[in-house]
């Protein structure tokens, strides 16, 4: 538990406690950068470098500007209007529910022994060659099906967009 | 080869290249690098230009063409001129002003005083630099700075002055205080 | 950091460690902001002279010696101008949106070896790190449209979020051939995988393509001119920074700058050797030596960054998207497999002349596929 980590936590945690009680939508999801940069800095702390840079990259450079995007066309422009108070009326319960499942996945993990079993481990010049060996040796098959879907969402974003333009 | 890929692109490139390294060598022609060096140097202006009125005096400035007649007052269409004709000591209007206030912050530089005067004595001039520090009594300009001579007029719209010397009749006007000489 | 905290050890025994850490932090961190930032200045006059002499015009050259004290000049202007915050706009994003854009721009410097032996942080990551880091800038482009509480602002702003994130996709995969051929993604290794006569990546054919396309895509990711459509003073007004004035308005210049100067670093490194050259080996002072090799090859790439902001015409935002996605990014990809012809063909030649053909091919049928109809000649129906 050193002070990096206890910082980090505290980052994430900050970032989260705020993204979820904030009145105003675009004050949620800078808090959620917060948030996501707080587990790219945890990811660094594990040593797991090329996921640290990859959640910053695709975390904060794409999944936030896709939540602005989608509160930008469905709220009007100040995101403040809609929505009762933040934190709505039974908040206990979701905490609770929130706590127990967390408490579940981590006893279920610490049960399970993971680590030991994955002889994949960081090594001194970090994860990435081992990630790219991995992932083209053991498991292609799961690569070649996130292409396979990628492929078909792209594909279902062009042909949404080309039927608009037909029906126009 | 006229339609190379990217031909066009490199073609742009080669042109500004020439255009870079020829600004160094063909000296100082204002036809090559426009920038007049202000306030050391002032671009020409046309004769068309107009900026705020003056009035025109031919010889000394007590001979100014002005008769104070208010034409120029009436149809000012933001009214910002204000004349106050001279009278000598019997109250008799001598033709005149003693009183010519132009305030610039209401001028709108139509040249409207300049197109109805009579006496071809309001002109338009084409000197733009006015800023003063102030912003009321600093910009209502009176008479003596106002008065300005036939030369300085030939000399800024030497066409326009020329065309109305050739029309005008001289006359002589009275000094302030007496009595109006015949010619 | 490492070198630095090597020296402290060496010339002051007795600093004790935390002390020494902390300036073997910090010391690195002052020099490379400060040197940057002089660059920065240093560069905004440039590049206001070269554009005015392309112009026909001379530059600045009143405030100092040739107008070298002009940027002194503007950075005073601005920092005693009023802060204008509209009223309806978001204070806390209006606030940090430039902020934002300044810090992305600076972090990638974290990585650009600028002489041998001072990289500032010797990532394992450090290219992955590089282009993930100026990512997180359209983050901040879409809040400075969005709390200005502006129509037109947030126009911009999207247009610019658009740009910036179809940009984002050619130039990673432009990257990953230098990747590829380096096998690391340490910039410090990238250059020393340049080594050796006609060893820059920008020699052979995929690494020319691939430079080519990692130039276009950061010049296109900093909304520099031909791409500028976001901040264009003809477009939208001002676009995602109308509602900005006096330091703010700064930083959101800086940053841009400060971006478009580090991605000239960062393709210095990946493309251009970085900092080898004839002389940057000597044992005394060679790092001195290659430190005037990056600065020269910077240069290189400041002289086409300002070439082409004078020379080529804004493009309009559907040719802007068209030409990343229909052009850049399906070339970027054929540029992975010429890469990959080359490193496996059997000899040196057959492997050249095979992805230079492969190249040459993909580059003139996806000119052809997206040149569109071609201009019918014109026919006037008065004049013979």
């Amino acid at each position: 538990m050193t002070i990096v980590f206890l910082t980090m936590s505290a980052v994430t945690v900050l970032g989260a406690v705020l993204a979820v009680t904030l009145r105003n939508l675009v004050h949620c999801l800078l808090a959620l950068v917060l948030f996501f940069l707080g587990i790219a800095g945890h990811f660094f702390l594990l040593r797991a470098d090329f996921l640290g840079a990859a959640q910053i990259l695709i975390y904060i450079g794409a999944v936030a500007v896709l939540i602005l995007f989608a509160i930008m066309l469905t709220r009007n422009i100040t995101g403040t209007e809609g929505g009762r108070g933040s934190l709505g009326g039974a908040w206990w319960l979701g905490v609770g529910i929130a706590a127990a499942l967390a408490g579940l996945m981590c006893a279920a993990s610490r049960r399970s022994g993971l680590a030991e079993k994955l002889p994949y481990g960081a090594t001194e010049e970090g994860v990435v060659k081992e990630i790219g060996r991995l992932l083209v040796t053991d498991w292609v098959v799961p690569l070649e099906i996130m292409a396979v879907l990628l492929t078909a969402a792209l594909i279902g974003a062009v042909v949404i967009a080309l039927e608009e333009e037909r029906k126009r | 080869m006229s339609n190379l890929l990217g031909k066009g692109l490199i073609d742009g490139l080669v042109v500004t290249a020439k255009n870079f390294v020829g600004s160094y060598f063909d000296g100082n022609r204002k036809d090559r690098l426009f920038t007049y060096q202000y306030p050391e140097e002032r671009m020409k202006l046309p004769e068309n230009s107009r900026t705020f009125p003056f009035l025109v005096y031919d010889g000394t400035p007590d001979q100014l063409r002005c008769t104070a007649c208010k034409i120029c007052e009436t149809e000012c269409p933001p009214q910002c001129i204000y004349i106050v004709m001279e009278r000598d000591a019997n109250g008799k209007p001598l033709q005149r002003p003693r009183v010519f206030d132009i305030d610039i912050s209401v001028c709108m530089q139509c040249g409207i005083c300049a197109e109805v005067c009579p006496f071809n004595a309001i002109k338009m001039d084409c000197d733009f630099e006015r800023s003063k520090h102030g912003r009321f009594e600093d910009l209502l300009v009176h008479l003596p700075e106002l008065l300005k001579s036939n030369e300085y007029y030939h000399q800024i719209k030497s066409a326009e002055a020329t065309r109305v010397d050739a029309t005008r009749k001289p006359t002589k006007k009275p000094a302030a205080g007496t009595k109006p000489e015949k010619i | 950091m490492d070198a630095i905290y090597q020296l402290i050890h060496a010339y002051c025994p007795t600093m004790p460690d935390l002390l020494a850490l902390v300036l073997a932090i910090l010391l690195p961190i002052a020099i490379v902001m400060g040197v940057f930032l002089t660059v920065f200045a240093l560069l905004t006059w440039v590049e206001r002279k070269a554009l005015g002499r392309i112009q026909n015009r001379r530059g600045p050259n009143r405030v100092g010696p040739v107008g070298l004290f002009q940027p002194i000049a503007d950075g005073l202007k601005l920092l005693t101008k009023e802060d204008i915050v509209p009223d309806a706009a978001d204070k806390v994003v209006h606030f940090l949106a430039p902020v934002l854009v300044v810090v992305p721009a600076f972090l990638v410097l974290a990585v650009v070896p600028v002489a041998r032996g001072f990289v500032p942080v010797d990532l394992n990551i450090g290219v992955l790190f590089a282009l993930a880091v100026s990512t997180a800038s359209v983050l901040a482009l879409f809040m400075a449209g969005w709390a200005s509480h502006n129509k037109f602002s947030l126009l911009g702003a999207m247009r610019g979020v658009a740009q910036v994130v179809s940009y984002e996709v050619p130039m990673v995969l432009a990257a990953v051939v230098v990747l590829m051929a380096a096998g690391s993604l340490s910039s410090v290794t990238i250059v020393e995988a340049q080594r050796g006569l006609g060893g820059w990546f920008v020699c052979k054919p995929w690494g020319f393509v691939g430079f080519v396309i990692f130039q276009l895509c950061a010049m296109a990711e900093v909304a520099r001119t031909p791409f500028d459509l976001p901040e264009a003073e003809s477009e939208i007004v001002a676009g995602y920074h109308t509602e900005y004035s006096g330091f703010k308005f700064a930083l959101f210049q800086m940053g841009e700058y400060v971006a478009a100067i580090t991605m000239g670093g960062i393709t210095v490194t990946m493309f251009l050797g970085g900092y080898l050259g004839p002389g940057s080996d000597l044992p005394k002072i060679g790092w001195l030596i290659s430190a005037c090799w990056f600065f020269a090859k910077f240069g290189i790439i400041v002289v086409i960054n300002i070439w082409a902001r004078g020379t080529w015409p804004r493009v309009r935002v559907d040719q802007l998207l068209g030409f990343a996605w229909k052009l850049l990014l399906p070339l970027s990809l054929v540029n992975i497999v010429a890469m990959a012809v080359w490193h496996f063909s059997p000899s040196k030649l057959v492997g050249w002349v095979a992805s230079a053909v492969l190249l040459a091919v993909a580059i003139v049928a996806l000119v052809r596929l997206n040149a569109g109809a071609a201009f019918e000649k014109r026919s006037y129906r008065f004049t013979s």
